[in-house]
């Protein structure tokens, strides 16, 4: 017979670019976004109510002449533009400024409070994203069963719950009450253990926390599991994979879930951006010597350069977590590596 | 007399809602022996090989007896049942469309089965790679193709590694589901040619699912008929190709017509009563005065992957009013990227599209004006017609975007054009309630709405079942009679060219190669493509 070289099909949708390239292209969005950030944060954080240099001279005998030296001092005097161009000018020194309330640079707090906060929010998030993902999975494979059921309903219920009130409640019950757990903080005060005692008593002050944190957040990976496997539920791959002779329980570890976990990855790194930065509720409720307590006792002051050292963080981290989704979606999907 | 490979034995097989997918059919498959299952979409072909391995989803109920190599189907346990599936029977699916895993390289699909059967032969997966190596060569493909994943094969290496991976555990029966739908003509050719050759020296025995009696006769001895969940005809493939007698293989074999037969040669009003018809017919043809739309010279680039693609190469064409030219070409041949470019919906790298001889405008208000001329009707009615929208308001949608008056007027008359009557009937039905013809009649009947002078038509009726096939080619051919609406109908199927099309384009890696008359270009085709392409129409592999 003849044989006619076969031309791959229509090469109209190549609209993928190069590694390189896109890499450039994603890191410079990711740039443009931070300076946006950093320039709505300063001008957000002067529309709060309150004047610092009152606020922390409150109950204090001062004359007017020291409040205003204060104000010199924190460079409150300037105009805001001005005081603007200071912030960004230091900015590109790595300097944040001095905290008013602490009076200590705001970049050396950060990186005192910023570990608590990374133990707290990657325990959570390593947890909620095991159980969301394998509830989710499993949710899906036997849809409509008692198991789905239950798991769907239960992880909606806790989504739907603030925050604040499930982390106090708990304090009430399994803190207060029942006094399983400590009440607050991430050490026993005075304690001087070390080593292994030590790290027991940080997770013992880590245990409600954490649960709160996980109760609230994992129904968002659950649901998206699902989601995401019942699409793939009813792909012909699948039933290929059976012809094969293979048991169901791999058909669905092997083919399916794979699959189901493309979409479902972004959405993960999406989401680890924004944990971190909502830890603000989470520390302030169990006083966690976080970037989120940070961030409170800022905001009532307030004291400017400390919560926008602190908003610059947070903004980085949902910025970089966006960045990393999009790399990550690509290397897992060979459909788009080869593009 | 050996035992049969394959019984079906009054298999009755009901979905849940009572539909009843499979209606009594008994059928015995000999060892060694080739038959091919011929329908329609719904006749039940598929659920009836899918029933073999069980492979059918639970709400399925099975009644009568299935027995493969003489143990019951029903009968096996699941761990039973696992052992059985792809090593006494294997399935090649439409490799074409999702049949692999799309993120896991080939060769470990087919090492897969390995793994699962042949532990004792291929103890480790050195040695099953090795093996997978030597299935890809039975299926003239490289062990490099193996690396690769599936979207970085085409369609005929996707269907040859579904093959490949069939016969690893070296089967007795061998399930072909729609093997060749979805690719084109050529691509068609090798895997039936693969299939064939491998039918012939491992003495495998098959099972072929198929709409297209021509691809059957291909490969298989013998060929059964189904219609509505029953058989309707079987017999010699030969004997059902070339004279069947039941009313539906009629219908099945005329969608495939036989180029140079001039009874496939489709006229408007069949009945012998309406002679005026064809009169009319040849008036309006012979009375095409005016060139509706003109290519000049036209290139089209495009970059991927840092080099450059010349989809179409200097091409020069011209369409005659009330003139249904088909453009005609394997898949990559650049003929939609034509079309495309005629439309306007693609910029060309250089020359020129006229339409009634003024160049394509490219200011948008010109352009949209343009487009109410010259209408678009796509392959698959399924994916372009929006599934939340009513019949109504996809056809309405045309209307509206051009700020035409008396909405409602036009949209009965443009389903009434389109034989979807009466119009008020269909106007809240949305696509999903409507079957394949209808869907693509409310596809024509959006471009109707607009009163076009000429229609551009991408595989107007690949996506369509045989039966509905020749409404929607009489459809417009009515259409142009009535209407004097000419269309350029792009496909890869040159017996629907033979079927409506006054002159014949055919088009080769961006070139056209041959223009002329239907009847001169495909009974007496001058250029090497267009008889290579002629060479491996289905109706001829069947003939062979």
């Amino acid at each position: 017979m003849t044989v006619i070289e076969t031309v791959p099909a229509d090469s109209e949708d190549t609209r993928g670019s190069s590694l390189p390239r896109y890499l450039a292209l994603k890191a410079g969005g990711a740039l443009i976004s931070l300076a946006l950030v950093v320039v709505l944060g300063f001008f957000m954080f002067r529309i709060i109510p309150g004047d610092p240099a009152i606020n922390m001279t409150r109950g204090r005998q001062v004359s007017p002449g020291e409040v205003e030296r204060l104000r010199q001092e924190m460079g409150l005097d300037q105009p805001l533009l001005v005081q603007f161009w200071r912030f960004v000018r230091d900015l590109f020194t790595g300097d944040l400024g001095t905290s008013y309330v602490y009076r200590r640079p705001v970049t050396e707090l950060i990186g005192d409070y910023i570990g608590p906060t990374l133990l707290l929010t990657g325990t959570a998030a390593i947890i909620s994203v095991v159980l969301g993902l394998w509830l989710g999975q499993k949710a899906a494979w036997r849809r409509g069963s008692w198991f789905d059921k239950i798991h769907t309903g239960v992880a909606l219920v806790f989504w739907s719950v603030p925050t604040f009130w499930l982390g106090l409640l708990l304090l009430l019950v399994f803190g207060g009450g029942l006094g399983w757990f400590p009440t607050g903080g991430m050490s026993t005060a005075a304690s001087t253990d070390t080593g292994i005692a030590h790290v027991l008593d940080v997770a013992h002050h880590l245990v409600l926390p954490v649960v709160t944190m996980v109760a609230v957040i994992y129904a968002q990976y659950l649901m998206v599991m699902r989601a995401s496997v019942l699409e793939e539920m009813s792909a012909d791959y699948l039933t290929t994979a059976r012809a094969k002779g293979l048991r169901e329980d791999l058909v669905r570890t092997r083919h399916a879930v794979p699959n189901a976990l493309l979409p479902t990855v972004t959405l993960i790194f999406l989401t680890l951006g924004l944990l971190i930065a909502g830890t603000v509720t989470v520390e302030t409720v169990f006083s966690w010597p976080g970037l989120g307590y940070l961030t409170y006792k800022g905001l009532s002051a307030p004291d400017f350069p400390l919560v926008q050292g602190t908003f610059v963080v947070f903004s980085a981290a949902v910025i970089v977590m966006n960045f990393i989704a999009d790399l990550l979606y690509r290397v897992l999907d060979p459909r788009l590596k080869s593009s | 007399m050996t035992e049969p490979t394959l019984v079906w034995d009054d298999v009755r097989i009901t979905y849940a809602g009572g539909n009843v997918a499979v209606d009594g059919v008994s059928l015995e498959v000999e060892r060694g022996g080739t038959v091919g299952l011929a329908g329609e979409s719904g006749c039940g072909k598929s659920t009836l090989a899918m029933s073999v391995l069980r492979l059918l989803p639970r709400s399925a109920r099975i009644e009568g007896r299935i027995v493969l190599q003489g143990e019951e189907v029903a009968g096996m346990t699941w761990g039973r049942l696992r052992a059985v599936r792809w090593t006494e029977a294997a399935i090649v699916f439409q490799g074409a469309m999702h049949s692999l895993n799309p993120v896991r390289q080939v060769r470990h699909q087919v090492a897969e089965a390995l793994a699962l059967h042949s532990t004792k032969e291929f103890p480790d997966s050195a040695a099953r790679l090795r093996r997978v190596d030597e299935l890809l060569a039975l299926v003239d493909l490289t062990p490099a193709k193996g690396r690769a994943y599936p979207h970085e094969l085409s369609g005929g290496q996707r269907q040859r590694v579904m093959i490949a991976m069939a016969l690893a555990c070296d089967p007795e029966l061998i399930i072909a589901d729609e093997p060749t739908t979805a690719l084109d003509v050529v691509v068609q050719a090798q895997v039936l040619d693969v299939l064939n050759g491998l039918v012939r020296d491992r003495e495998l025995t098959l099972v072929m699912i198929s709409h297209d009696l021509a691809v059957l006769a291909a490969v298989c001895d013998r060929i059964v008929v189904m219609q509505d969940g029953r058989i309707v005809e079987q017999g010699k493939a030969q004997q059902i190709l070339a004279a069947p007698t039941h009313e539906h293989t009629k219908e099945l074999a005329a969608a495939f017509p036989i180029i140079g037969d001039p009874s496939s040669r489709l006229v408007v009003g069949r009945d012998p009563g309406s002679l005026s018809d064809h009169s009319s017919l040849s008036v309006s043809t012979s009375s095409t005065g005016g060139v509706v739309l003109e290519v000049r010279d036209l290139t089209v680039d495009f970059r991927s992957r840092g080099q450059h693609v010349r989809a179409v190469d200097h091409v020069d064409l011209s369409c005659g009013a009330g003139e249904i030219v088909a453009l005609v070409g394997q898949s990559g041949s650049g003929k939609t990227t034509l079309a495309r470019t005629i439309l306007g919906l693609q910029k060309p790298t250089s020359g020129q599209v006229l339409h009634e001889g003024k160049p394509l405008p490219h200011r948008r208000a010109a352009l949209k004006a343009y487009r109410r001329q010259v209408q678009y009707v796509l392959q698959d009615p399924t994916a372009s017609l929006n599934p939340k929208h009513t019949v109504y308001e996809a056809v309405a949608e045309g209307i509206r975007i051009h700020g035409l008056d008396d909405e409602r007027e036009r949209v009965i008359r443009a389903l009434t054009r389109a034989e979807l009557t009466p119009p008020e009937r269909f106007f809240a039905a949305i696509p999903q309630e409507l079957s394949g013809g209808q869907r693509q009649r409310v596809v024509i009947a959006g471009a109707l709405a607009l009163d076009p002078t000429y229609l551009v038509a991408d595989e107007p009726v690949a996506s369509l079942d045989a039966s509905v096939r020749g409404e929607i080619l009489a459809l417009l051919l009515q259409l142009r009679r009535d209407l004097g609406l000419g269309a350029l109908v792009i496909t890869h199927d040159l017996g629907l060219a033979w079927n409506i099309a006054d002159r014949v384009v055919v088009m080769h890696r961006g070139q056209i190669v041959e223009n002329g008359p239907v009847e001169q270009v495909l009974l007496d085709p001058q250029h090497d493509y267009t008889k290579s392409l002629l060479a491996v129409v289905p109706s001829k592999l069947g003939l062979r």
